[in-house]
C-alpha cells in the first residue's frame, strides 16, 4: 500500500512517515503545493493525507486537482481546522475521511485502514484479529464462529481497540472515543475500567486468541493472548 | 439635556437681560416724547392766556371740559421776579372727576406794559406713570414672549436643517456593534466642522474595525498554528510508547506529558471555539429539541458517573423546541449538564424542569459560587484539572442568542436559569 502525505511542517512529516512505514506502508511525502502537484500527477497512491493548509497553496485545489485526475487515489484531510463546516466543505470536494490537528498516530492508522478498506468493497465493515471476528454493519461480533454478545459501549470499545492492534492506548483517549466530548480531564475512569472488565472476560470466555491488556497502569493494548 | 434645548433655554436667559434694558429705555424715552408734546401744548396755551390778559380780554373759562386749569396772580410792581418759563411735574385735584390726578404745570411769570407782574400757573393733567409703566411692562412681557417664541421656532428649524449631518452620525453610532464594517457611513457634508467630525469619526471607526479584525484573526491564527505542534508533540509521544522498550516508569513519565498536552488540546480547541461564537460564525439555526437532547445526554452523564450515585431527574416536556444553531445547543447542554454532574458530591442530585419558559438546571451543594465570575473564562472553583472554560462557553452561547444565564443559590442547590 503506497501512501503519499501532504504535509508543510517538516517534524510532523517525519513522525507520520515514520510511524505509517513501521506499520508496513510505503510513505511519500511532499511539503509544498508544487511538489505535491507533480507527485499527484506523477504516480499513483492508495492513500493521500492532506493537509489543507500549506503555505504556497490552498490544500483544496489540491484536492480538486486529485478528484479531476480520477485515479482513484483516497484522500483523508489533515486540518488544523476542526469545524463542521469545514468538514462539510471537504467531504464534498470528495475526501474521503477529514481528521482534524492535532490527531493520534493510531487514529491516523485506523482511518486509513478504515478508508482502503473502502476501497475493497468485498471485505468492507468486515475486521478480524485472531479468531475474533467483527462486522461494523451488523454489530455483531464472533469468536471462532459463534456469536459473542456485547453490549452497545463493550462493541464500541472492542471496535475502538481492532482498529488499532499493537498501540498503546491511554484510557482517557478510549475514553474521550468512546463517550465523545463528555469526558472531562478531571473525571476519574472508573466506568472505563468497568467496561473493559467484562469485554476482557466476554471475550476470554469465548475462547478468543485477541484481548485487551492492560500496560504501563494507565493505557491498554489489544494484543495476541499469550498462552 | 438636548443639545436643542440647551441652545433654547440659554437663548431665553441671554434675551431676557437684553428686553428688560430695552424695555427700560424704551419707557424713558416714551415719557421723554410725552412730556415734550404736553409742554408744546402748555405752552400754547400759557401764551393764549398771557396774551388775552395783556390785551385785557376775556380769558378763558375753566372747567371747559379740558381738564386744563390755570391760576392767574398778580404780582405787583417792583417784584425781584423776573420773566420765566418753568416746566414741573405736580398732582392736581380736578373736580370734574373728583380725583388727584398727575399734571404737568407750567409757571410762567410774566410783566405789562405797565411792568406789573403776573404769575401764571397753567395745569394740564397727563398720563399715570404707574399706569404706563405697568402697561409698558405688559406690552415688553408679550413682546418678549412672542420674540422668544418667534426665535425658538426659528433656532428649532434652522437647528434642525443645520445639525441634521450631526444626528446622522449619532444615529450611525447608535446602531454600530465592532467588527460589522462601516457600511451606510454617513456620507461627508459641506459644512467644513461637520465634515471634519464626522470624516475624524469614520477614520476612527476604520481602525477600530481593522484592529477588531487582526485581533480576531489572531485568536484563531494562533490556535489554529498551535495544532501542528501539538501534533508533532502528541504524535512523537505517541510514537515513543507504542515502538520503544520503556521502563515503567519511563512509560508512566510519557503518559504524564500526554495527559498535559490533551489538557493544552483542550484548551486551545476550546479557546477557538469561543472566538468562534464571539464572532458569530454558526448562523444555521435550526428548530432544536433541547428535551430530547437533554435527556439523551443526561442518560450518558449517568453512566458515566455511575459510581458516584447522582440521582439525575429531568423533568421536561415531550418536546420543548428552541431555534438556535445544533452544534451550539450541544455545547451549551452538555457544558451545563456535565458542570452539575462534575460539581455535585457523591449520592447528590441533579434536576432539570421548566417553569414559566425557564428551564432550570439545579444539583447539590455546599457552599454558593461567585456568580460574578462564574461565565468568565478561566474561573475554577476548587477541582482541578478542568478548562474553566466550560461555563464561559455557555455563558457566549447565552450572549449570541440574546438569552439570559443567571446562578443562584438556594437552599444547598446549585440553580443555573436560562431563559429567552
Amino acid at each position: 500500500m503506497k501512501l503519499l502525505i501532504i504535509e508543510d511542517d517538516a517534524s510532523l512529516s517525519e513522525i507520520m512517515c515514520r510511524a505509517l512505514r513501521s506499520e508496513g506502508y510505503v510513505v511519500e511525502c511532499a511539503a509544498t503545493f508544487f511538489d505535491a502537484n507533480d507527485k499527484i500527477a506523477g504516480y499513483s497512491y492508495d492513500c493521500i493525507l492532506l493537509d489543507i493548509m500549506l503555505p504556497d497553496g490552498n490544500g483544496l485545489k489540491l484536492l480538486e486537482h486529485i478528484k479531476a485526475l480520477d485515479k482513484g487515489d483516497r484522500v483523508i484531510i489533515i486540518s488544523a481546522r476542526d469545524s463542521i463546516d469545514d468538514k462539510v466543505a471537504g467531504l464534498d470536494l470528495g475526501a474521503d475521511d477529514y481528521l482534524a490537528k492535532p490527531f493520534y498516530m493510531a487514529e491516523l492508522s485506523a482511518r486509513i485502514k478504515s478508508v482502503l478498506r473502502r476501497g475493497s468493497a468485498a471485505v468492507s465493515k468486515q475486521m478480524s484479529a485472531g479468531n475474533i471476528e467483527l462486522s461494523i454493519d451488523s454489530r455483531r461480533v464472533a469468536v471462532d464462529g459463534s456469536d459473542v454478545p456485547l453490549l452497545k459501549k463493550e462493541f464500541d470499545i472492542l471496535l475502538y481497540f481492532m482498529q488499532r492492534p499493537g498501540h498503546i492506548v491511554d484510557k482517557a483517549v478510549l475514553a474521550e472515543s468512546v463517550w465523545g466530548d463528555h469526558i472531562d480531564a478531571a473525571d476519574n475512569f472508573q466506568f472505563v475500567y468497568a467496561q473493559i472488565k467484562n469485554l476482557r472476560k466476554r471475550l476470554a470466555d469465548a475462547g478468543a486468541t485477541y484481548n485487551v491488556k492492560a500496560v504501563y497502569g494507565f493505557g491498554y493494548k489489544f494484543c495476541e493472548v499469550e498462552l | 439635556m438636548k443639545l436643542l434645548n440647551t441652545v433654547l433655554a440659554r437663548l431665553a436667559v441671554a434675551l431676557l437681560p437684553i428686553l428688560a434694558l430695552w424695555s427700560v429705555i424704551f419707557y424713558f424715552a416714551m415719557v421723554e416724547e410725552i412730556n415734550d408734546e404736553t409742554d408744546d401744548s402748555l405752552e400754547g396755551y400759557a401764551e393764549l392766556i398771557i396774551r388775552r390778559t395783556l390785551a385785557g380780554r376775556e380769558l378763558p373759562a375753566v372747567g371747559d371740559g379740558s381738564n386744563n386749569s390755570y391760576t392767574l396772580e398778580f404780582l405787583g410792581h417792583n417784584t425781584a421776579v423776573v420773566p420765566s418759563m418753568q416746566y414741573s411735574d405736580s398732582l392736581v385735584y380736578i373736580h370734574e372727576k373728583k380725583e388727584t390726578e398727575p399734571a404737568r404745570v407750567l409757571t410762567a411769570h410774566f410783566a405789562d406794559a405797565e411792568g406789573a407782574m403776573y404769575r401764571l400757573l397753567v395745569t394740564m393733567p397727563t398720563f399715570e406713570r404707574e399706569d404706563l409703566l405697568s402697561s409698558v411692562f405688559w406690552h415688553i412681557l408679550a413682546l418678549f414672549l412672542a420674540v422668544v417664541l418667534t426665535i425658538f421656532l426659528a433656532t428649532i428649524f434652522v437647528f434642525h436643517r443645520s445639525m441634521r449631518p450631526l444626528y446622522g452620525l449619532l444615529g450611525w453610532l447608535e446602531q454600530y456593534t465592532p467588527g460589522k464594517g462601516v457600511s451606510n457611513f454617513p456620507a461627508s457634508p459641506s459644512v467644513v466642522e461637520f465634515r471634519k467630525l464626522i470624516d475624524s469619526a469614520r477614520a476612527t471607526i476604520t481602525r477600530a474595525e481593522s484592529h477588531f479584525e487582526q485581533q480576531k484573526q489572531f485568536i484563531g491564527n494562533a490556535s489554529h498554528e498551535l495544532q501542528t505542534p501539538l501534533a508533532v508533540l502528541g504524535n512523537r509521544i505517541e510514537w515513543m510508547l507504542d515502538n520503544t522498550a520503556l521502563s515503567d516508569e519511563q512509560a508512566v513519565e510519557l503518559n504524564k506529558m500526554q495527559q498535559a498536552l490533551r489538557r493544552l488540546v483542550r484548551l486551545n480547541r476550546t479557546l477557538l471555539l469561543l472566538a468562534k461564537i464571539d464572532n458569530g460564525q454558526f448562523p444555521d439555526v435550526t428548530d432544536v429539541n433541547i428535551a430530547a437532547l437533554i435527556r439523551d445526554e443526561a442518560e450518558i452523564y449517568a453512566e458515566i458517573y455511575a459510581t458516584r450515585g447522582i440521582e439525575c431527574v429531568v423533568d421536561l416536556p415531550q418536546s420543548l423546541v428552541l431555534r438556535m444553531n445544533e452544534e451550539l445547543a450541544a455545547i451549551l447542554v452538555t457544558n451545563l449538564l456535565k458542570n452539575a454532574f462534575l460539581h455535585s458530591p457523591n449520592g447528590g442530585k441533579i434536576s432539570i424542569y421548566v417553569t414559566g419558559g425557564t428551564l432550570f438546571f439545579t444539583n447539590s451543594g455546599s457552599e454558593p459560587l461567585d456568580s460574578t465570575r462564574l461565565f468568565h473564562r478561566f474561573y475554577k472553583q476548587g477541582k482541578t484539572g478542568s478548562t474553566g472554560l466550560g461555563l464561559a462557553l455557555v455563558g457566549s452561547i447565552a450572549r449570541s442568542y440574546n438569552m439570559n444565564i443567571s446562578y443562584s443559590f438556594e437552599a444547598g442547590n446549585h440553580i443555573f436559569a436560562v431563559c429567552r
